[in-house]
């Protein structure tokens, strides 16, 4: 199943150049079906990226840009009146599709926000007084503008929990930027061929289950996330006051999940300490809450979370 | 004066009773031979002769060089058709010899009706009252003034009375000096009270002058302020003003008696003033002190931000992670060191540490701590 893998990542690549690391978390989003919170300036490849992952899947994919004055009804859809024969009919919302990428989800008001974190979650839309189910594969990439303060609506953070991940993208290589450079004007990307279905999607979420991941693990993954919520328990008195609100249980759910599946896309059958580490960055950094003194002191969550890996000793 | 003039009021008076066409008119003189500067009493009579018009006088004496003048009284008798006025006039001739007092009258003749409608036209449209002015000349008076005995400085009956608070003093300090001269007479006004200068600077401001004229004559009281400052001791001569008063014919003096000053010498420093005197001339450096104070403040704050630069530097030349993976003891550790990192360059001493840590393979710690470290460069 690595070879399907490594085939999804070689034929991405015709299109995205560089920002494995957010390649790497789309697939891990795909593969424990949850979704993928970017940050990041414009211009990054984001929508690139998402097209070609469901170009490469055989997915349907759409892209929704978020801006002040869009109603839940625009991502949900609405009933709409026929005039001709006098019935109402359902006009599906974008939201209907496998891949979705929520451009600047900061921009839209919290009540559109809220339509489509609750749709992420329940992974069903009501329509009138008919719900449908959303299909599965269901993956959404938000992103956000870190540049922009204005005339933007942040996410509270019991939304954000909602996000398996939260991937800083950053700018390309001075090379990656040259060979970007060069495709682009000559028009040399080559067009992206299915070599995923649905079926075998599923079969490789499904594999992802699979991966052994020792108790010990276990008892470690549990152990990062308390330390968010307690970290004088394990001997972290000196950054004690820098966290308001711990991880949820979402979190520590969302960790071994992704454990899981960075380990097998590194061709493991097992979960190993650094697969954790690997991820234990992207999974919390969305989900604590820093203090007023720390944010004061100019810290930053990763901040916080190095010091936890540093501290809890690795089983 | 009280006595003088009384009694000789009625000796010395010269009636004139004059016809003129509307009105008769009289002046009487109370001494027509006066001493220069003494008072005399003049009085004009206008008494309406025609009663068949409204009368108005416009009088008063001429002005003029050879005499001064005060009016002290008049008397009116104001009724329509029979107006009887009487000016009293103190006059005082300035020199010897004939001195002729001339008079200056105008004649407003009106009609009653031109009275009434002057007061009962509207506030807004007042007329003036409408008279028939006609000037009168009256013949001027002449007086035979007597001349004042030689050296006479002042006529009348004065008394003198003078204050000097001190009479010692030190070099320069002012000596202040308040002479006053009391009486009635001609206001006793001098030109020079006290030389200007001897061996001893003046300083004076014009004289207090309180006259006060009425039918028995005028009362002055003039008082001269003056201030003396010498660097020395020194003597003021004695003073003496020749009076003479007309009514005892007989001249006497007012004198202030020679005074001494007793000057103490000063230090030239102590006459310095100190408040107003002009800057010495030393010149400035206050303004180097300014700049010189303002450059250690820069170079201070210079020096303080560079010190903070080189503090950040040598902080970051520390470079704890460095620190920490050379401080790693165990794979574990540095395991444990470089998956808090987050860092993709790091993949490959993770992978070789998991290695070692979990299969049988056995990379030296060292080694990968190498590999580590050439990572963070």
């Amino acid at each position: 199943m690595n070879h399907k893998i490594n085939l999804l990542k070689k034929e991405l690549k015709k299109a995205v150049i560089g920002q494995d690391a957010m390649i790497e978390g789309l697939l891990i989003g795909l593969l424990c079906d949850g979704h993928i919170l970017v940050e990041g300036v414009p211009g990054l490849a984001k929508t690139t990226t998402i097209n070609a992952l469901s170009q490469a899947l055989g997915l349907d994919a759409k892209r929704i840009q978020f801006t002040p004055d869009l109603l839940p009804s625009d991502i949900i859809g609405a009933q709409i009146y026929n005039p001709k024969d006098h019935s109402f009919s359902i006009k599906k919302g974008p939201l209907f599709t496998h891949l979705l990428l929520a451009d600047e989800i900061n921009r839209a008001p919290a009540k559109v926000q809220s339509a489509l974190l609750e749709v992420m979650q329940e992974r069903q839309v009501t329509i009138a007084e008919e719900t449908f189910k959303l299909e599965n594969p269901f993956l959404v990439m938000a992103t956000q503008n870190p540049i922009e303060q204005e005339g933007v609506y942040a996410l509270p953070e019991a939304q954000l929990d909602r996000f398996m991940m939260k991937l800083i993208v950053k700018h390309n290589t001075e090379d990656e930027e040259l060979e970007i450079m060069r495709h682009v004007a000559n028009k040399s990307f080559t067009d992206i061929k299915p070599v995923l279905n649905i079926q075998e999607l599923y079969t490789l979420q499904e594999e992802v289950t699979k991966v052994h991941i020792d108790p010990e693990l276990e008892k470690y993954i549990v152990q990062l996330i308390s330390a968010t919520r307690n970290l004088e328990k394990f001997g972290m008195e000196e950054v004690k006051h820098c966290l308001m609100f711990g991880a949820s249980p979402r979190a520590s759910i969302d960790l071994y999940k992704a454990a899981k599946a960075k380990a097998f896309l590194e061709g493991k059958t097992f979960v190993s300490p650094s697969d954790i580490g690997y991820v234990i960055h992207n999974v919390l950094r969305h989900r604590i809450v820093l203090s007023y003194e720390a944010r004061a002191k100019g810290m930053r969550s990763d901040e916080i979370i190095t010091k936890i890996v540093e501290t809890l000793a690795i089983p | 004066m009280k006595h003088s003039l009384g009694k000789i009021l009625f000796l010395c008076l010269h009636l004139f009773w004059l016809q003129a066409s509307d009105f008769d008119y009289s002046i009487q003189v109370d001494n027509p031979q006066p001493y220069a500067k003494e008072a005399t009493l003049v009085t004009v009579n206008l008494k309406q002769t025609n009663h068949d018009i409204v009368l108005l006088f416009d009088f008063d004496l001429l002005k003029s060089d050879e005499y001064t003048f005060q009016r002290v009284d008049i008397k009116e008798l104001d009724a329509y058709h029979a107006v009887e006025i009487s000016y009293t006039y103190l006059v005082y001739p300035l020199k010897a010899g004939k001195v002729d007092v001339s008079f200056s009258l105008t004649q407003k003749a009106t009609t009653d009706e031109s009275v009434a409608y002057s007061f009962s036209g509207d506030r807004d449209n007042v007329k003036g009252l409408v008279t028939t002015n006609t000037h009168i000349d009256l013949p001027s008076l002449t007086l035979d003034v007597k001349p004042l005995p030689s050296g006479t400085e002042l006529v009348g009956d004065f008394t003198l009375d003078y204050q000097i608070n001190s009479h010692d003093a030190e070099a320069f300090e002012p000596l202040p000096i308040q002479i006053r001269i009391k009486g009635k007479g001609y206001p006793p006004l001098l030109k020079k009270l006290l030389p200007k200068e001897g061996n001893f600077t003046r300083f004076t401001e014009s004289p207090l002058v309180s006259s006060t004229s009425t039918t028995q004559g005028t009362i002055n009281t003039v008082t001269y302020a003056m201030a003396l400052s010498a660097p020395k001791s020194f003597t003021l001569p004695t003073l003496v003003i020749k009076v003479f008063n007309p009514l005892t014919q007989k001249s006497y003096e007012l004198v202030v008696p020679k005074q001494t000053f007793k000057i103490h010498p000063l230090e030239r420093s102590k006459l310095l003033d100190k408040v107003d005197n002009p800057a010495a001339f030393i010149f400035d450096w206050s303004w180097l002190e300014t700049f010189l104070s303002y450059l250690v403040v820069f170079v201070a704050g210079y020096l303080f931000a560079l010190s903070w630069k080189w503090q950040k530097k040598t902080k970051q030349k520390k470079e704890p992670l460095k620190e920490k993976i050379q401080h790693a003891k165990t794979h574990k550790q540095l395991l444990q060191i470089l998956l808090s990192q987050d860092k993709k360059y790091f993949t490959s001493s993770i992978q070789k540490l998991e290695s070692t840590l979990y299969t049988e393979e056995n990379i030296p710690l060292k080694q990968i701590k190498k590999e580590a470290l050439e990572k963070i460069q």
